[in-house]
């Protein structure tokens, strides 16, 4: 049997964020195509009804056809991956599925490291009432887990933060730091009083 | 088989797991409940009551062997979970044990085990199952631009960077107004700016300049949505530059004290020099503005010029004190 159902469900879940999901000729996707000038990867899925996984389904997980648009794509410097956790064992194996999906995606790994854990701690009274000596003393412990990606496109970085943001588990926080680079605009290249010498005060 | 490896890998994490603020209420086996297999056979519930249609309950079924025994060795794992799932004994074909340990005993078996339902558990994550994901996930990858491979490449081609924090996060909502922060950083060497401008430029900016790197950061936050932060940071840049290009006509009336950097010419430091080695050739020749002229071109007059400027503008130092001092010696001949 081929992919399972998480796999369909990834898919589709991809399908909605992408604008406009064109479409050809299967029953239960509506054709769409978005004329304006905001394109980005598109693809053609087909659901399946079934979703047991005794009968083994048959589902056909490669799209027909994926579309490639002419905006052009956004460029990472740097992607860090923070995520924190109150448990460093499930930590440790988000570090190993995430290390393990960037390698088979071909996305190139920086530094893979742990920054030191943060330890909160209260003493607190013991008893609603008096009885000032008797305390009980709570801790909250938040363990990092740092996975940084160099040189990594927009739409690469979009399907594996996607895929990462989806198998986060419960009470494990991310958060995703992004260096995009980009070219000097044009609007910048030339001072504009070059063309002016006598208007030194035109407003832009 | 890599499933099983990484499943027993899980486990030994997780037996160690629970131990913070657990007092002794885990030496008694309270939480890790065996279910009953009582044969009550027979109807439940209430008691006959003279035949007059009694509520009977459906005879309880018999639990079956658990489904483990029936798993073959090299059965594909990625069907059994294929989505986030708790933890079911009877669906993991492992002999786990979680939990502290009875005195004198191990920890308890998985069968009705909670500590094993309550981690979050990585067992439709085998590799396995990451492959199968990334082999669909491959045609919506885009490659990198094999052109843009070094560090210096990528700064002359885009020097602009931008930078932005997404947070995910459990709770109420989704939204984290610090994602809205737009930090953007570029170096001023890469931008077309003449002497003038980047003075002009260094002074408008302030703080955000960092004389080591020579990046001027701007950050965008005083908008509630990263697009218009973004819009607002390359605003800010364009009306930099171009101010600092502009010349107003009370830039003109500055003074000494408002320079950036001191300068020999027409300085107390100039003056004092060649009226002192004026005075020394009184006797040779004549005064006048060819002798101060000549003065200056001398090579020790400039080496003078250069270690005072130095002194001024780097500050005291021990080789610029040296500087000086040889300076005036060789000016003084002495």
């Amino acid at each position: 049997m081929a992919a399972p159902m998480a796999l369909t469900r990834n898919m589709c879940s991809f399908a909605r964020i992408f604008v406009g999901i064109s479409q050809l000729g299967t029953r239960n996707l509506s054709v769409y195509r978005d004329r304006r000038s905001c394109k980005l990867i598109r693809s053609h899925l087909q659901l399946t009804s079934s979703t047991s996984f005794h009968t083994g389904t048959v589902l056909s997980s490669t799209p027909s056809s994926i579309t490639v648009t002419d905006e052009p794509d956004a460029l990472f410097q740097k992607v860090s991956v923070l995520v924190k956790g109150h448990d460093r064992a499930v930590l440790d194996s988000y570090e190993f599925f995430a290390t393990m999906a960037a390698k088979e995606l071909g996305i190139t790994l920086g530094k893979v490291f742990e920054p030191p854990k943060n330890i909160e701690r209260l003493t607190l009274l013991k008893s609603i009432h008096i009885f000032k000596k008797h305390r009980v003393q709570y801790e909250m412990r938040t363990h990092y887990r740092c996975i940084e990606l160099s040189q990594i496109t927009g739409s690469t970085a979009q399907v594996y933060l996607e895929y990462i943001q989806r198998n986060l588990p419960e009470g494990v926080a991310m958060e995703v730091s992004k260096t995009a680079i980009e070219k000097v605009p044009q609007h910048i290249l030339e001072p504009m009083w070059k063309d002016q010498p006598t208007d030194d005060k035109s407003s832009q | 088989m890599a499933a099983h490896t990484s499943k027993a890998f899980l486990s030994l994490g997780r037996i160690n797991g629970p131990g913070l603020g657990f007092h002794n209420s885990l030496t008694r086996v309270t939480y890790a409940t065996a279910l009953s297999t009582t044969n009550s056979t027979g109807n439940k519930g209430f008691p006959d009551r003279g035949n007059r249609g009694a509520f009977v309950r459906k005879p309880r079924r018999e639990a079956g062997e658990p489904r483990t025994e029936k798993m073959a060795v090299n059965q594909d794992w990625t069907a059994v979970y294929s989505a986030a799932a708790p933890f079911k004994p009877g669906s993991v074909p492992l002999p786990v044990r979680m939990g502290y340990p009875v005195k004198g005993g191990v920890p308890p078996e998985k069968k009705g085990n909670l500590e094993l339902i309550k981690i979050p558990n990585f067992l439709h994550l085998t590799p396995a199952a990451i492959k199968k994901h990334c082999e669909a996930l491959k045609p919506f990858c885009t490659e990198w631009p094999s052109a843009l491979d070094t560090e210096a490449t990528l700064d002359e081609h885009f020097p602009i960077k931008l930078e932005s924090t997404d947070y995910i996060s459990a709770g109420t909502s989704v939204r984290n107004p610090s994602a809205r922060i737009v930090h953007l950083k570029v170096k001023l060497s890469r931008l077309n700016l003449d002497d003038h401008a980047r003075k002009k430029m260094l002074r408008l900016v302030g703080d955000r300049y960092c004389k080591d790197t020579d990046i001027l950061t701007i950050r965008a936050d005083s908008c509630p949505l990263r697009q218009q932060n973004y819009e607002y940071a390359m605003y800010l840049l364009t009306v930099l530059y171009h101010e600092s290009w502009k010349t107003e006509s009370w830039e003109a009336e500055r003074t000494a004290a408002d320079m950036d950097e001191y300068s020999w010419e027409d300085s107390p430091s100039q003056k004092n020099i060649l009226d002192t080695l004026a005075h020394m050739k009184m006797a040779g020749e004549g005064e006048g503005e060819a002798v101060r002229e000549e003065l200056l071109g001398r090579p020790e007059v400039q080496e003078y010029r250069d270690s005072v400027m130095r002194l001024k503008n780097e500050g005291e130092s021990e080789s610029s004190m040296h500087q000086y001092r040889e300076a005036v010696k060789k000016v003084l001949n002495l």
